[in-house]
């Protein structure tokens, strides 16, 4: 790209200026595409759950209806309450589309990748936690008792959930030895073009995996984690004095956020745009794209359908779910990637002896008693924190005072 | 609110409080459900009715699982006869001739009092005739109670399956006679069996009523000069006989076949059971008997009786209201419609 720039400019600083501009515009139009093909996704998916149709009037099988919406929410006034704090309730939308575009600046599209950065997991990470200070200025800019709930809700949910997530994630930069999304990706590259290499598929990857989606899920704030936006309780919550374009950059940024949830996790557990064909040349880079968007759109269509089983959780029992069952499920998971990693690579240097017994690094018996071990741990593991969080879970409520 | 001390002690046993608090520990485990599992449950139900969405419509209520969006104006439902939405009335289709006498009971049952009806004069006379000159129903007031339809004793009034009646225009709802006919095939059409119910007994009374209609009067408008005039036939043959074998009123326990006697028994046992319960000036305009419903005068002469107050309080063969009924006829025959209208006083004393 920066080349074919230097070509028609023939100076450098401007090349690698326009060279990213036109990275970044083509990040914000397909985002803007694929938030349109999430919601007619979500609607149209959540219809077929409850035996009804959705959207299917506006261009075929209601295609265009995010187009419809999209002119509807253009065309609205755009209201500032008397009482709001002007500038902060103005940025809000804007920290919040911004901290969530900022992640894509780092997720591969299979092999297009916009900027491979030797952090990048970290980077994902540290990004994406910008938004809970959007959703923050939301709530306390609209002066409002329903935004500011969502905004502390949005707030503690998303503070809570984060650990859980970045230690999962924790499990897979041991497991890779880099920080780097694309050097996540390539180590699930498996030369036969088996998917087993992927992540997903060892005992370690998989409670990593469950931890990293259960939290995901409450950091973009999809049901049944929706408490700061819960329309029952809150009317929108944090998004409640917002209308028309602002309330449609907030709607963008959601959705945005979680198309970054499922690429994310496509590429740190299903292998990004690994597939059969991926590495022919021209090909390969359409086909990678297309195996990275299948896997995309399937993890939102899981989004989908969970929000189509369960209800959303209690604001405490939210809290408890993440401190109490990801969070040790996560510390355990850690524990046992170390020792995947020592019986696979380790020897006697390592001081692990016992292991040189089973075969060189990386054989078939050491990666064997590795898959043994991790899983027993990782099962034993999590039927005993969910057996803990079973009976000391109980609900307690307080009876009527009698008699007083 | 207080408690009594049993209360509160019934309360505690049942709820076994936890410390001193009024804290209770409700156990909610139920098997089966733990460790994800009901989660997963719930996915695979959750599924199961994603993918039978595209392969199955529910279409019987026993259906748990299926597309069940109809989409309106490209498909629709298919309406059940007793569906109502409008009142329309009905005219037979081969003379033209409303079933409508403008006898003005749906009129006075209409909670929302929507009905309004003109009865027709016979131009000559000056005389009322058993037809509506004009009927008018408005229907953006109409209620769509069904009780017109209910009450109405000549089956002339029936609930239309037309439910596409939006518009911009409010008096536009106001809808005259002319717009309200319907032919009675339309409605057989939209209810078969509802209509195959009540039609001899309807057809049978018409064909009464269309005597006593001078010229067009009665007429849908716009079958006026498309008919001549001839008195309309039931589809069903015997029609009369078939609706005086359907018994529908008490008055049905004294049979056609029983002797002359055996009425008049029949007749002084109802007369001393209903004592002097008849209120003087009890109107008897109404008389769908099957009983009588072949007798061809009968409506002038009831009508005449109704239009007089009967002062009868003691049943009197000769000179109580049957005497109204008619110099003409025949002993039995009077003793028949004394016998009926003593049931009928019976039955309102009754009420």
């Amino acid at each position: 790209m920066r080349a074919m720039w230097e070509f028609f400019f023939g100076v450098g600083w401007l090349a690698t200026l326009t060279s990213y501009l036109t990275i970044t515009t083509a990040i914000l139009v397909a985002g803007s595409l694929v938030m349109m093909l999430l919601t007619w996704i979500e609607r149209r998916g959540l219809g077929y759950m409850q035996d009804r149709k959705g959207p299917n009037r506006v261009g075929p099988f209601g295609l265009f209806q995010p187009i419809a919406e999209a002119i509807k929410t253009i065309t609205k006034e755009d209201i500032t309450p008397t009482d709001a704090d002007r500038w902060v309730h103005f940025l809000a939308p804007v920290v919040i589309l911004a901290s969530t575009v900022a992640a894509f600046a780092v997720i591969p599209w299979g092999n297009l990748i916009p900027v491979d950065i030797n952090v990048g997991v970290l980077y994902i990470v540290a990004v994406s936690a910008v938004h809970t200070v959007g959703i923050l200025m939301a709530g306390w800019a609209s002066n409002n008792k329903f935004a500011l709930l969502g905004g502390m809700r949005g707030v503690a949910q998303a503070i809570s959930y984060e650990i859980p997530q970045v230690l999962s994630l924790v499990s897979i930069v041991m497991l890779v030895g880099s920080m780097s999304v694309v050097d996540v990706i390539q180590n699930q590259m498996d030369p036969y073009g088996n998917i087993l290499s992927w992540h997903i598929f060892t005992p370690v990857g998989l409670l990593s995996f469950i931890v990293f989606w259960i939290a995901s899920l409450a950091e973009g704030e999809r049901p049944p984690f929706d408490n700061p936006e819960a329309e029952s309780e809150l009317v929108a919550g944090y998004m409640t004095e917002y209308g028309g374009m602002k309330f449609a950059v907030l709607f963008l940024a959601n959705y945005l956020t979680n198309f970054a949830i499922c690429a994310v996790t496509a590429g740190v557990f299903l292998g990004g745009g690994n597939g059969p064909g991926s590495d022919i040349p021209i090909l390969g880079t359409l086909l990678s794209v297309f195996y990275f968007l299948a896997k995309s759109l399937g993890l939102f269509f899981v989004m989908v359908w969970i929000r189509g089983v369960v209800p959303r959780l209690r604001i405490d029992e939210l809290m408890h779910f993440a401190w109490k069952f990801l969070l040790p499920l996560a510390l355990v998971n850690i524990f046992s990637t170390s020792l995947w990693i020592a019986i696979i690579r380790w020897g006697a240097e390592q001081g692990m002896g016992i292991a040189e017994a089973l075969g060189a690094p990386g054989s078939i018996a050491r990666i064997a008693v590795a898959w043994v071990v991790t899983a027993i741990i990782n099962v034993v593991a999590f039927f005993l924190v969910a057996r803990l969080n079973a009976t000391r879970g109980v609900t307690t409520y307080q009876a009527t005072p009698t008699a007083v | 609110m207080t408690a009594t001390p049993e209360q509160t002690t019934a309360t505690q046993t049942a709820l076994q409080p936890v410390g001193g608090g009024g804290v209770v520990v409700v156990e909610r485990k139920q098997p089966g459900q733990s460790y994800g599992q009901g989660i997963a449950k719930g996915m695979a139900v959750v599924i199961r009715h994603f993918a039978k969405s595209f392969t199955s419509r529910i279409d019987d209520k026993s259906d748990q699982a299926g597309m069940f969006t109809v989409e309106y104006p490209e498909e629709r439902m298919e309406l059940p006869e007793a569906y109502r939405n409008m009142p329309v009335l009905l005219y037979d289709d081969k003379t033209g001739q409303e079933l409508c006498t403008s006898c003005f009971q749906c009129e006075r049952i209409c909670p929302p009092k929507v009905i309004h009806i003109t009865q027709a004069k016979d131009p000559n006379t000056g005389k009322a005739v058993p037809a509506a000159e004009e009927f008018i129903i408005e229907y953006d007031s109409c209620m769509s109670c069904g009780l017109c339809h209910e009450i109405c004793p000549f089956d002339a009034i029936k609930m239309d399956h037309f439910y596409e009646l939006s518009t911009h225009d409010h008096l536009a709802m106001d809808q005259n006679k002319a717009a309200l006919d319907r032919p009675i095939s339309y409605y057989q059409a939209i209810a078969p069996n509802l209509w195959a119910a009540v039609e001899a007994n309807a057809m049978k009374k018409l064909q009464n009523n269309v005597k006593r209609r001078p010229g067009n009067i009665g007429v849908a408008p716009h079958m006026i000069g498309k008919t001549q005039k001839a008195l309309p036939t039931a589809a069903a043959a015997g029609a009369g006989a078939a609706a005086a074998a359907r018994p529908k009123t008490p008055v049905a326990a004294i049979g056609k076949n029983m002797s002359p006697e055996k009425v008049a028994r029949l007749e002084a046992i109802r007369a001393a059971k209903r004592g002097g319960a008849t209120m003087p000036g009890e109107s008897e305009i109404v008389a769908p008997s099957p009983v009588a419903s072949g007798e061809s005068g009968l409506h002038v002469a009831e009508s005449q009786a109704g239009l007089a107050p009967s002062p009868a309080t003691t049943p009197a063969p000769a000179t109580g209201p049957v005497a109204a009924v008619g110099q003409s006829m025949s002993d039995e025959k009077k003793a028949r419609l004394e016998a009926i209208r003593a049931a009928k006083r019976a039955q309102g004393g009754g009420q």
